[in-house]
């Protein structure tokens, strides 16, 4: 779930995780209401809660053990500490544990009882590059294991690696629901070629070839069809003799998608910051 | 993590001790709770000397003598003593025999704010009583001997200790919940729980279970101290045993309402401070009810730590069963009705 702050992404998963009562509608997880089979659900679902914590006093793997023990059964915790790469921090104390690592305990945890569904709120605001690179490795091997996670986000190259699903949402509502490419091709404008400072005798050809070119910062924008397209264009500067500086090819964005849909830019958010 | 919280084993452990040694020290260390009068004897004399003697052997009054000569108002000025008695010089003329129309007059100077006031003015007058009384040589008709309503065994530390107890089992579960709710709901821990299929019930058993643990290690520290310092001769008995049981459940529960309404771990502890301050002073604990105004007994009957600091004195020191049993119910209820309330207004949802 892709969104700025403020658009719903939250509310919506803490609905499923049975922590929020929704005032209209109707939501189910795995067949099951989040109104009437809470609990049933809670021991099929993990959660990585936005601004996850465990206890400060218990090690890495107390915590992991000491959330286990709710559930009717639970993966060993060695293993799961293996799979999170934490195991030099195992007997570590969790207050000692630096942002990324904390979120990859907490992803652990969400993981103890062998869910079918992994709910992973926010997992990576807050963090740094490097620790956000550490908590996608996890994600990804999550999905290898074929896990179904549901991951909320406000970074875009994040649901765009990540995801084989995206949705887009703001203002609680979807606007956009698929692959990223899908999305990308339904609601793109395509590809593009960007010809930047070209000479007069370079844009007299062009402009001729192609005449639903667009001209923007002196840059020559021209939407590409298909993959001959390109090379056209190359042969049809080269003919020219003119000269130019850069020759580049952009692919949209879901930047771009969100700001083609909502008229705004993903980073600009909404109105409120969600925190609970 | 009990005890990987230093602080946390340091309330647990060091404030109940703290507590006994401080309240041991007042009621059994020192002049024994004797009260100082300042005498300066102008006298000098026989008679005056067996007066002093007397006031000495009522037990209750350590006296300091106050030299002859010295400037009685700039003594006061110096010392701020409580109480001063001038024996005049002619003190002992009044018991010339036969010399009947001598009068003298002791001059009782007493500091009107001091609560041991009213106890010196009794003692200095009551055995001047028995003075004139030989003078005038009657007997004495009526005499008083007194023993303590307990068995004579007991001393005060032993009339304390079930305060202390009480006290104790209050402070540290409504502490401990109001600090642990109000911090687990603000880092997060909070909504992480929620996520798992416990129960607002259970997680609030599970807290009454564990706030036990933690009254039971205070107070085997409180008896220990007691017993190893003060001789206490008081043991747990069974009703005392459910009377910590079911105070625990109540004041854990009475903690758990109180965070559900304070969003900050800040005010927590402030708030909690509210609700225990008075029933530490209005419940009988330090002070015997008897003293306090009618309005403040009224207030203490509805107060829960009262039954609780009752029925522990009448378990532990009076041996009455039939009221620690009242008490007893009285808490059981309590208990009942605010774990009750606890659960229904705690939420498990995000708001």
């Amino acid at each position: 779930m892709l969104g700025p702050n403020g658009a719903g992404k939250t509310t919506t998963v803490e609905i499923l995780e049975c922590l929020r009562s929704m005032t209209s509608g109707e939501a189910r997880v795995l067949g099951l209401d989040v109104m009437k089979k809470a609990r049933e659900i809670k021991y099929k679902i993990g959660v990585l809660p936005q601004d996850f914590n465990a206890f400060d006093l218990l090690t890495v793997k107390e915590n992991i053990q000491f959330f286990g023990s709710m559930y009717d059964r639970m993966l060993d915790p060695m293993d799961l500490i293996k799979a999170m790469d934490l195991q030099e921090k195992a007997d570590e104390y969790f207050k000692n544990l630096s942002g990324g690592l904390k979120q990859r305990v907490g992803v652990a945890i969400a993981m103890v009882n062998d869910p079918e569904i992994i709910f992973l709120d926010e997992p990576t605001t807050g963090l740094d590059p490097k620790a956000r690179r550490e908590v996608w490795k996890v994600i990804e091997e999550l999905k290898k294991k074929g896990k179904t996670v549901i991951l909320t986000t406000h970074y875009m190259e994040e649901a765009e690696i990540l995801s084989d699903r995206v949705g887009i949402i703001d203002r609680g509502r979807f606007l956009a629901l698929g692959s990223p490419r899908e999305i990308i091709d339904e609601h793109g404008s395509g590809s593009h070629c960007i010809i930047a400072n070209a000479d007069a005798k370079c844009l007299n050809v062009l402009k001729e070839r192609w005449p639903d070119h667009e001209i923007r910062n002196g840059n020559f924008i021209i939407p590409l069809r298909d993959k001959d397209n390109l090379v056209e264009i190359i042969y049809a500067l080269d003919g020219s003799g003119g000269n130019y500086e850069q020759i580049q090819v952009t692919r949209p964005t879901l930047e771009d998608i969100f700001l083609r849909l909502t008229g705004r830019k993903l980073a600009e958010g909404g109105d409120t910051e969600n925190a609970e | 993590m009990f005890y990987r919280s230093k602080s946390s084993v340091f309330w647990t452990i060091a404030f109940p001790v703290i507590l006994i040694l401080i309240f041991g020290a007042i009621f059994s260390g020192g002049n024994g709770g004797k009260y100082n009068i300042h005498i300066q004897d102008l006298s000098d004399s026989q008679m005056s000397h067996k007066f002093i003697e007397a006031l000495n052997q009522s037990e209750v009054i350590n006296v300091i003598d106050v030299g002859k000569d010295v400037n009685i108002s700039e003594y006061i000025r110096e010392n701020s003593p409580t109480a001063v008695l001038i024996i005049p010089s002619n003190f002992d003329s009044a018991f010339i025999p036969g010399a009947t129309n001598n009068t003298t007059q002791l001059k009782l100077m007493i500091d009107p704010t001091s609560t041991s006031a009213n106890v010196i003015t009794s003692i200095v007058i009551s055995v001047s009583d028995h003075f004139n009384l030989a003078i005038a040589q009657g007997g004495e008709i009526i005499t008083l001997k007194r023993t303590d309503i307990a068995s004579e065994q007991f001393n005060f530390i032993d009339f304390f200790l079930p305060g202390i107890i009480a006290l104790t089992t209050m402070t540290t579960t409504i502490f401990w919940t109001v600090d642990i709710q109000s911090r687990y709901r603000e880092n997060g821990i909070f909504k992480k729980l929620m996520t798992t299929p416990l129960t607002r019930m259970e997680w609030l058993a599970t807290q009454i279970l564990w706030q036990l643990v933690v009254v039971f290690i205070s107070i085997a520290t409180i008896l220990v101290v007691g017993i190893a310092l003060y001789d206490v001769e008081l043991t747990l008995d069974p009703i005392a045993i459910l009377i910590i049981i079911s105070s625990s459940a109540l004041f854990s529960s009475m903690g758990m309402i109180l965070a559900r309404f304070i969003k900050e771990p800040e005010t927590a502890g402030t708030a909690a401070n509210a609700i225990t301050f008075p029933m530490m002073f209005l419940s009988g604990t330090f002070f015997p009810l008897e003293t306090m105004p009618e309005y403040l007994r009224a207030v203490a009957q509805v107060l829960p730590l009262t039954y609780v600091s009752d029925g522990l004195r009448d378990a532990m020191v009076y041996n009455n069963i039939v009221g620690a049993t009242n008490s007893l119910v009285v808490v059981v209820i309590l208990a009942m009705i605010f774990f009750l309330i606890g659960v229904a207004v705690s939420r498990w949802k995000v708001e």
